[in-house]
Parts: structure tokens; C-alpha cells; sequence
């Protein structure tokens, strides 16, 4: 369980490491970046990842920050996910962030990953890109053109594959305030406290005089992204609230989904299972939370 | 007849101890915890190589070629062993029964996934495993066994072609008349039962350090070594070199949990030194291997059981039939495994006969190992789930039915149909301060309260009886050759009092460096601090076999009360010198000699080894002027087995009983532990805290058994785990804080009283976990009988069955 060889650089700036990144790829040369490490290390030392060269964003201190910008939420891409989880501005601005952060493995874990990897890495399974979809994150690219932004719905392209090109560099991510009143939910079941879920969802909603409005679904785990339940958001929106239509909220997901992903946890029909189980309680929890 | 045992040997010269049966402070924790002991990965030596292992890929295949002209020529690499150096120099590994193992390297054929096929020695590990990539193997795959009733099919692959059979043990027991009892029964109860494979996963891996002296043709293995002298014989056997030439240093290590395995490793990398012209070879098993091939794998098991019960609730007879799968050969003695539980057959019951039907198989998995509790736990849940299918179908209490069956407190020692003789206790008095300490009627209520709102609670209440000091006799019936266990300590004063205490295995952190420095202290009046303990290599050591079978706590207490007994003698016989008096007319008191009629007339023991050590001249010719002395117990009365494999195995008979309160979510299947109970009942708690340690440390097991962990192969005989995102040991969040209580019913057989309390919490939590979720189930109609109860089965369970 020891590495194969590759070349390692920890460039000084930003654009150091894009003009590296460039380099690397005129020569035809395997490059990964790497921020905190949590899923790289050990996909390096079982020899699943053997890129040929390491860039280390380490000394990219620039990149860490959780600032306001406006009503926007602006998270520098190598800021911890403890500092996420331990900033008051996320836990008042962004409960849902907050929740999210506090499932991303042990506490250990959240010490050293970053808060742009888990976007980077786009783990299915991972509750990021859940919440990113949930709270229509914006993702800051920077790259040999300069930067660009995406939707964090276009940007989790499919298993473990992102929009980033291999000689850009996730930079910043930006939350977006959620309108006032809304209430929201972030479920997830997992084998241990910590481990990736089997299976989960982000619910954000609005109570308009006892009506559901812009209920926005997203389940994670159960398919090669993260992704929105438009079947279930339909069967609540614009519908007075009832448990019953919760249920068949979690049904109309859960059937929508294309063949869920199986593995030595959880079988594929109980993924859906849980899906079904998860968007009922979810959207429950969400409503106690809304303001009406 | 019972057990007799020298007492006057083996008790303290004190009725009030300061230390022994107090919860002191474990002396051997500070360096544990800070990581300063040696630790086998911490340590370099000059000229030290790295190796590491190529493993095969597939569960059955014949090589036909390896090709490491490549890798030899890697910058760095020193030394590559193939199967063929293995077959000219070394044996196969010995096996219980004989003619199951193989080689360390596969010869001609590989039996499992991640069976070391080929190895290398470079100068460092990253460069041992680049090299490894460039050997090219030619194999031959060949039809797998993949699991158990695969291994018995008519047309089955063989996975040892001499023993024209994959089955390695096959017969039946009778223990009494067991068929008229099931005739006469009112109710028989049945069940089967599928255990999946779970194992030892310590903190640290199996590492060592070896190097073969080729000028005296001796070796040497430092490592975490959970059994030195064992190790011994066993490499002197499969690599042939006299047994006064191996020696094994353990080196303190991160638990073992008996999955330390070695030998392989061990083996490999001593052939790698000789090789590599001596110089001295690493090899650190990483988690990865050790998760697909080390020695962390036992209990593959598949049940049918049977209970014959009369209408009022009396338990007569059990019905045993096992189907086991060992893996690969039996090289990781698991076969023992199957025979443990004669040592508690009817657990604590007055059960008046059994029969256990055992077949015991090889397959294409990998080959299975020791793990605390040999064997017990999944014996343990069949018949505590048997136990409380009985009570469901005669409508008593799962705790009364228990209750009724206890063998009483008047009846002990109590021999059991299966032979093995239990030395003492109080069954009832333990179920009745559990079901004290959790309130059990009030936990019925809310049950009660919790089903009429439409959610899943349920209790388990179980009962156990651990065998503890373990005796290799009870292991012949599966072909291990009855040999003592003795354990042994020398207890040295040095000339300035100080005294030193050498033992024979390495710290594990169980705490038994501690138990040693409370009885010294106790015995000779001193402070803890005056006593340190240490390990010996195996050629200076005292005779030992080390921690195993529950035994150290009180194996160690009788050695070193029986070598601090031969020291009194000795300071005695020095004072009656000095104090020209008879040797009688001395005791020991309060850390001096003095003169039973003038207690005024004392002598330090600092003085007296003093005198020894720097004044022999002072004392006659002949006698010994050594502050020290050795002694070496061994249980007393064990017997050999019968043709029925009845014997007096295990010396003490602990019990506990644990009361377990969860909730299931049935939408879900999700299983959440509310409260935990456990009163238990190890005689003599020499040090409290080590107990408590114990019993903790066995239900983070056993949960993990229970809810978690899970060796998953595929139907052909592919293992799906390798990293611990796979298999899932619990952590902080899943273990339950178990509230704890004490009965203490001596042992009369041993020193001090203690029983061995090792394994008594993981040999019945997983029962306890497993009867508490089938209680809550019971209302939907459904039951756990394959382990572990993931939420993703339970939720099948409840679909299939459609309500």
C-alpha cells in the first residue's frame, strides 16, 4: 500500500499552479491536483490512482476564506471543512451547509479535506454536491483563460467527473441566501456515523398559506450524481401540506430513479427504498422548519 | 471428584491487600498511549530490507509460470523468493488436524485471493512493491469452491487433491441420550442459522523484522507476536532449523484479538533474509492485506439447531448440527473454533444431554484464524435465540425461562454433558441484579407503550457462561496434539530491593504487566512503583504461551505467586542466619522479615537481598544467595478427552448476563441500540478496571459481529472486501456505554479466585443484540437468522414477508 512514483510540486500562486497544470498537459503528462488529500491519499497508496504527477495547492493560503458578499456566501475553495462547520456566518446563513458539513466522515476527516475537494472529487455518494444542487451553489473556476462559473447543477457531469478541465483549478464556491422563510432538510442513512450514505436528500421549500412552494429535491447516493426529484417535487408543489402526499412524494422519486447504484452495503431496491423513506421525512422536517 | 489445587501456594501472605482487587492504574498505559514502546514499525536496523509480497488474484489456480527477470533488475531490489526456493528449503505449515497447510509462498497451486505467491527484499518498501508490478505470473485459473455447501457437493473441486475430500473433521457427538429426551419433549424448537465471517482487526497489523544468521545458521524475528514459543516450534517446523535456534522478540503491539496471524509473513521474510546474504528483512502487513489474506478472518458458519423442551419450560435436550468453512486449509488453526464450545456446550443451563453433528470443511476463501472467543458467539446466538423461540412458544418470559433452566448456585462444581467441568456461581443473583439494573418491567412496559404507537422496541435478555484458562485438551477432538500451557514468571530482587518481573509475552494492552506489579506489591509489602515488569525473547524468557483462551490474568497471578512463595522461602532461610533463628520462627510482614514472637526483630527485604547479592560470604556454602526465583503454573486437574471428547478443559466457568433494549425502524431497517446492561460474575476482579476493559472491549466486538461486519465473497469465491469503507468495524458512535454491575463468586480452583474474562462479553453479545432485534421484529412476523442484521437484510426480511 505504498504509492507508485510520481513528481510532486507545490507551486507558490495560483497561477503558477495553472501555467504547471498547462505544462503538464502539453507534455502529455498524467497531472492531479491536490488540496486535502482525503480522497486522493489513499486512491495513491492502493495504486487505484497513479497519476504521474502531484500538484499541491498548499501553499495556496489566498484560497481560504468564508466571507459575505452581499447576500452571498463566498467559500474559498482550500478553506477545511472544519472551518466550514465551525463558522458562525454558515451555521446562521446556511443551516443546511451546516448539516451537510457535519455528515462529511469524522471530525479527523474535516481537519484536513478541503471544502473544494469534495466538489472535485463529485463522489455520488458524498453530500456536497447534494447541497451544492439543493442551494444552487455557483462554482469559481480559474484556468489558462482566465475564470469562468458554474452552476453547480451543470457542473457534476457524472460518477467521480466533473466540468473542470484537467488544467483548471476550482477556486471559489459561492452560496447563494436561500429566500426568507424557507425550510429545509438534510437526511441521510449510512452503515456507521460518518461512512458515505447508502442513501440521502437535500430538501429545500417555501409555505405560502398552508401550500408548498418551490420545493427543490435532491437525492445522493443512489445514481452517478447527485440529482434532482422533479417526480417528487411535482407531487408537492403548489399542494396543501399532508403527510400522505409526503409519502407519495418519496414514491414518485424513488420510482423515478434510473437503476440505483449497488454495492456490499445496499441493493439497488433498497437505495430506493430509502429514497422514498428519506424524501417523506425530509420534506416533513423541512415544512417544521419553514416560517409560515 | 473435584478439582484440587495447592492453596497455601498460591494466596497472599496478607488479608488486606492494598492493590490487588483495587482499580490502580495500569502501569503499562502511559507508554501504550504515547506510542513510546517499540512499536515493530519503529524500529530500524543496520541494513535493514523491505519486503514485499505478490498475491495471487484468484481463488484456485495453478501457476504455471512466474517470470522476475524484470524485477530483478529494479535498482534496489536485493532478494526474490518464488515457490521453488520455498519447496527446496521449507515444510508446510503444521496444521490441527495434519495435512492442511501449505507452504508460506504458494507451491505449484494457489488456494485463495491474496495467498503470497511471490516476495521481494529492496531497500525500501515502495521499491519492493514497484518491483512486484513488473513480475509477470502465468496461471492456470481453476474451477473455485466458494463457500461451504459448495465444498461438500458430490462434484467439487479439491482443494488438498492428497485428501481426496475437501471435508476436514466430520463426526458426531452424543453427550447423553439425547434422542429418547426429544421423544419424550412436549415442544422441540428449531432454527437455522447463517454466522458470515467476521475477525480480528486490531489496530496494527502483523509486522516483524527477520534475519537469518547464516554464520551459526540461527534465526531471529522481532515482532508483534502474540505468542512467542509457539512461534518458536512453528518455524523451527516449516523452516527446519532446531528449535534452539529460532527466537522470537514480541515487541509490544497495537491488540492482537488472536488475528496477528505471522507465521506466512514470518516465513517469508526470514527466507528473504537468507537470501539476501542475512541482512535483516521488514515486512508490515498492510491493512489492505490484511483485510483479503491475514489472520482476521473466522466463524463461517451454517446452523441447524434444535431445542427439546417440556411444558414447563424445562430445557432437556440440544441439538447441534455445523456446517463450517475454514478457508483455505487449516493453517490458522480455526478448527479450534469449533471445538471451544464443548467447553460451554449448554451455556448455563441444566441442560441434561446434547449432540453437536460437525462438519467442517476447506474452501477457496481465505484460511480462518483465532479471534476472541474462539469460536463461541455464534453457538452462543443459536442457542439463545433457541432459548427464546422456546419461551415464545410456551408464552413465558424470556427472562423467566432462563431463570428456570439456570444451573443452581448448591450444584457447582457442575459438570456439563459435554464434559467440561464449571467451578462456580450464582446465575440467578446475576439475572437478578441485570434485570434490577435496567429496570427490565419497566422496559416491558415501554415496549408495550411503543408497539401501540406503531414503533419496533425490543429486549434481549441472555445468559453465558465463559470458559476461561484455556487447556490445549480440549482442542484434541479437532486434532490438536494435548500438550500443558504453562505460563511462567521469574521474579527477581535486585540488591537495592527493587524488583523486576519477566514474562514471556509483549504488552497488548490488556493490562496483565499490572496485574503482576499488584500481586508483587501486595506479597512483599512494597509500592507499585518498586516492581517493573518486562518481556524476555523467547530464548531467556520463563517458560510461557501468552495471553489466549483467557487465561494470562490468572495464569500470571500463579506464577507469580508461586515464585514470590520460593523467594519468602528464601529470605526466610537468609534471616534465620542473620537473626540465628529458624527459618520458621520468620514471617513476611510488612515488607521485612521479622520474628513471629518479636516482630521488633526484622530485616528489610532490601537488606536481605542486599546480603545475598553483595555478602554471600555471610551465609553458608550451600545456600542459594538469589533474590529471585521462577515458577511456572499450569491449570490444575484437566483431564484428556475421552472417545466423546469429554474432558475438564477449561478451568473457570465466568457468567454474565446483558440486557439490551432497540429500536428498529421497519420503513428503514435500521437498528438503534437505547440501552445496554450487563452484570457479570468473573470471581475475584483482581483489578477492576481491567475487567471493565474486558467486557467493553468484547461488546464493541460484538456489536460489530451483530449490526456490521461482514467478509463478503461473491458466489465465485471473490472477496468484496479490502479496505475499511467495506468492512465496517464500529466505531465511538455505534458502541453502546454499557452500564456495568459485579456478583463475585469466587473460583475455588484458582489463585486468588479470578476467572478468566477475556471473551465472556463478545461470546454472547451478538445473541444479546440479535434476541433484542427478533423481539421487536416479532410483532411484523419476521426474524434475524443470518448475521450481521444490516439494516439492508432487515428491511428484506420485512418486505418478504409483506407486511
Amino acid at each position: 500500500m505504498k504509492p507508485a512514483p510520481f513528481d510532486y510540486y507545490a507551486p507558490d500562486t495560483l497561477s503558477d499552479v495553472v501555467a504547471l497544470l498547462q505544462r503538464l498537459e502539453n507534455d502529455d503528462i498524467d497531472a492531479k491536483v491536490l488540496a486535502g488529500g482525503q480522497s486522493l491519499l489513499p486512491m495513491l497508496s492502493l495504486r487505484v490512482a497513479r497519476p504521474e504527477a502531484l500538484v499541491d495547492l498548499r501553499k495556496l493560503a489566498d484560497l481560504n476564506y468564508i466571507r459575505e458578499e452581499g447576500d452571498t456566501l463566498a467559500i474559498g475553495a482550500m478553506t477545511t471543512k472544519s472551518a466550514v462547520e465551525d463558522s458562525p456566518l454558515v451555521q446562521r446563513r446556511q443551516p443546511l451547509l451546516h448539516a451537510a458539513t457535519r455528515l462529511v466522515g469524522h471530525r479527523q476527516i474535516r481537519n484536513r479535506g478541503s471544502f473544494g475537494g469534495s466538489f472535485t472529487q463529485a463522489d455520488p455518494a458524498s453530500e456536497y454536491p447534494a447541497a451544492a444542487i439543493a442551494l444552487d451553489m455557483e462554482l469559481k473556476v480559474v484556468g489558462p483563460d482566465g475564470e469562468r462559473r458554474v452552476a453547480a447543477q451543470d457542473f457534476f457531469i457524472t460518477y467521480m467527473t466533473t466540468d473542470l478541465d484537467t488544467t483548471e483549478v476550482l477556486t471559489e464556491i459561492r452560496v447563494p441566501a436561500l429566500p426568507a422563510g424557507t425550510g429545509w432538510s438534510f437526511q441521510e442513512i449510512a452503515r456507521r456515523h460518518g461512512d458515505f450514505a447508502m442513501a440521502g436528500v437535500a430538501v429545500t421549500l417555501r409555505v405560502e398559506n398552508g401550500v408548498c412552494r418551490a420545493p427543490r429535491i435532491v437525492a445522493f447516493g443512489v445514481g452517478a450524481t447527485a440529482l434532482r426529484l422533479p417526480e417528487a417535487e411535482q407531487v408537492v408543489d403548489g399542494k396543501a401540506l399532508d403527510s400522505a402526499l409526503f409519502q407519495e412524494a418519496g414514491h414518485a422519486g424513488a420510482a423515478a430513479l434510473e437503476e440505483p447504484s449497488s454495492d456490499v452495503h445496499a441493493s439497488a431496491d433498497y437505495r430506493r427504498q430509502l429514497v422514498a423513506v428519506l424524501v417523506a421525512r425530509g420534506l416533513a422536517e423541512a415544512v417544521a422548519r419553514s416560517a409560515a | 471428584m473435584t478439582t484440587d489445587m495447592n492453596n497455601s501456594l498460591y494466596e497472599l501472605p496478607t488479608e488486606s491487600p492494598r492493590f490487588v482487587g483495587q482499580q490502580v492504574r495500569r502501569i503499562e498505559d502511559p507508554a501504550l498511549v504515547s506510542g513510546s514502546v517499540e512499536f515493530i514499525d519503529n524500529v530500524t536496523l543496520p541494513g535493514m530490507l523491505h519486503a514485499a509480497i505478490l498475491r495471487c488474484p484468484h481463488p484456485h489456480a495453478r501457476i504455471v509460470s512466474i517470470d522476475t527477470t524484470a524485477a530483478r533488475q529494479l535498482p534496489g531490489v536485493v532478494a526474490v523468493l518464488t515457490g521453488e526456493d520455498v519447496k527446496r528449503w521449507c515444510n508446510p505449515v503444521v496444521t490441527a488436524p495434519e495435512g492442511w497447510g501449505a507452504y508460506c509462498l504458494a507451491v505449484d497451486k494457489a488456494r485463495f485471493v491474496g495467498e503470497p505467491v511471490m516476495a521481494i527484499a529492496a531497500t525500501d518498501r515502495y521499491i519492493a512493491e514497484d518491483a512486484c508490478e513488473l513480475v509477470e505470473v502465468e496461471y492456470e485459473v481453476l474451477p473455485a469452491v466458494p463457500d461451504a455447501p459448495a465444498a461438500i457437493a458430490a462434484d467439487s473441486p479439491l482443494l488438498f487433491e492428497n485428501q481426496n475430500s475437501n471435508v476436514m473433521l466430520q463426526r458426531v457427538y452424543d453427550w447423553g441420550e439425547v434422542e429418547p429426551l426429544f421423544e419424550r419433549a412436549d415442544h422441540i424448537v428449531r432454527e437455522t442459522f447463517r454466522w458470515n465471517r467476521v475477525g480480528a482487526n486490531p489496530m496494527e497489523t502483523f509486522g516483524c523484522i527477520s534475519q537469518w544468521n547464516l554464520a551459526d545458521n540461527s534465526l531471529t524475528c522481532r515482532g508483534s507476536y502474540q505468542t512467542p514459543s509457539f512461534m518458536v516450534l512453528g518455524r523451527s517446523a516449516s523452516l527446519n532449523l532446531p528449535s534452539n535456534k529460532v527466537r522470537i522478540i514480541a515487541h509490544p503491539h497495537g491488540g492482537s484479538f488472536g488475528g496477528k496471524g505471522g507465521p506466512r509473513g514470518t516465513d517469508i521474510s526470514a527466507l528473504l533474509s537468507r537470501k539476501a546474504g542475512g541482512r535483516p528483512v521488514k515486512y508490515i502487513e498492510d491493512r489492505a492485506e490484511y483485510l483479503l489474506a491475514g489472520g482476521g478472518q473466522s466463524w463461517d458458519r451454517y446452523y441447524e439447531a434444535a431445542l427439546a423442551v417440556m411444558a414447563d419450560g424445562t430445557v432437556t435436550g440440544l441439538k447441534v448440527k455445523l456446517l463450517d468453512d475454514q478457508g483455505a486449509g487449516a493453517e490458522g488453526y480455526g478448527t479450534i473454533s469449533v471445538a471451544k464450545p464443548l467447553a460451554a456446550f449448554t451455556g448455563p443451563y441444566r441442560i441434561q444431554a446434547a449432540q453437536y453433528d460437525l462438519t467442517v470443511v476447506a474452501t477457496n476463501r481465505a484460511p480462518t484464524f483465532a479471534y476472541r472467543g474462539y469460536g463461541p458467539p455464534p453457538h452462543n446466538l443459536v442457542l439463545e435465540t433457541l432459548m427464546d423461540s422456546a419461551a415464545r412458544e410456551l408464552g413465558i418470559d424470556s427472562a423467566e425461562i432462563r431463570r428456570r433452566n439456570y444451573i443452581q448456585p448448591e450444584q457447582f462444581p457442575y459438570t456439563i454433558p459435554s464434559g467440561n467441568e464449571y467451578d462456580s456461581g450464582n446465575y440467578p443473583e446475576v439475572l437478578a441484579r441485570a434485570l434490577q439494573m435496567a429496570d427490565y418491567e419497566a422496559l416491558r412496559a415501554q415496549q408495550q407503550t411503543a408497539r401501540d404507537e406503531g414503533r419496533y422496541l425490543g429486549i434481549g435478555v441472555v445468559s453465558t457462561v465463559e470458559p476461561g484458562v484455556f487447556d490445549w485438551n480440549a482442542y484434541r477432538t479437532a486434532g490438536v496434539q494435548g500438550v500443558g500451557v504453562p505460563e511462567g514468571a521469574r521474579v527477581n530482587f535486585d540488591m537495592l530491593g527493587q524488583v523486576t518481573v519477566t514474562v514471556g509475552f509483549a504488552l497488548e494492552g490488556q493490562g496483565q504487566y499490572t496485574v503482576a506489579a499488584q500481586v508483587v506489591a501486595d506479597y512483599f509489602g512494597l509500592e507499585m512503583d518498586a516492581v517493573r515488569v518486562v518481556c524476555a525473547s523467547s530464548d531467556a524468557a520463563p517458560p510461557h504461551f501468552g495471553p489466549g483462551g483467557s487465561r494470562v490474568g490468572v495464569a500470571l497471578t500463579g506464577a507469580v505467586l508461586g515464585a514470590c512463595h520460593k523467594i519468602a522461602e528464601k529470605f526466610r532461610r537468609v534471616g534465620a542466619v542473620l537473626l540465628q533463628c529458624e527459618p520458621d520462627d520468620l514471617e513476611l510482614a510488612g515488607g521485612a522479615v521479622r520474628m513471629r514472637e518479636r516482630p521488633e526483630a526484622q530485616l528489610g527485604l532490601a537488606d536481605l537481598a542486599g546480603t545475598m547479592l553483595a555478602r554471600s560470604d555471610l551465609l553458608p556454602p550451600d545456600m542459594d544467595p538469589h533474590p529471585g526465583a521462577t515458577h511456572v503454573w499450569t491449570p490444575p486437574g484437566r483431564t484428556e478427552p475421552d472417545e466423546q471428547g469429554r474432558c475438564k478443559s477449561y478451568l473457570t466457568a465466568a457468567n454474565a448476563t446483558h440486557v439490551v433494549l432497540v429500536e428498529v425502524d421497519p420503513d428503514t431497517g435500521v437498528t438503534e441500540i437505547l440501552k445496554y446492561v450487563i452484570v457479570d460474575d468473573c470471581g475475584t476482579r483482581l483489578n477492576p478496571a481491567n475487567v471493565e476493559g474486558q467486557v467493553q472491549g468484547g461488546v464493541a466486538q460484538g456489536v460489530g459481529a451483530a449490526l456490521l461486519e461482514q467478509y463478503v465473497y461473491t458466489e465465485d469465491g471473490q472477496p468484496l472486501v479490502s479496505t475499511f469503507a467495506d468492512y465496517l468495524m464500529p466505531t465511538l458512535h455505534e458502541v453502546p456505554i454499557t452500564q456495568k454491575g459485579a456478583v463475585v463468586t469466587p473460583s475455588p480452583f484458582t489463585p486468588l479466585g479470578a476467572k478468566g474474562c477475556g471473551e465472556g462479553s463478545i461470546h454472547i453479545t451478538p445473541a444479546a443484540v440479535i434476541c433484542a432485534i427478533n423481539d421487536a421484529l416479532q410483532p411484523l412476523g419476521v426474524k434475524v437468522r443470518e448475521t450481521p442484521a444490516s439494516p439492508s437484510r432487515i428491511w428484506n426480511l420485512i418486505r418478504e414477508a409483506g407486511t
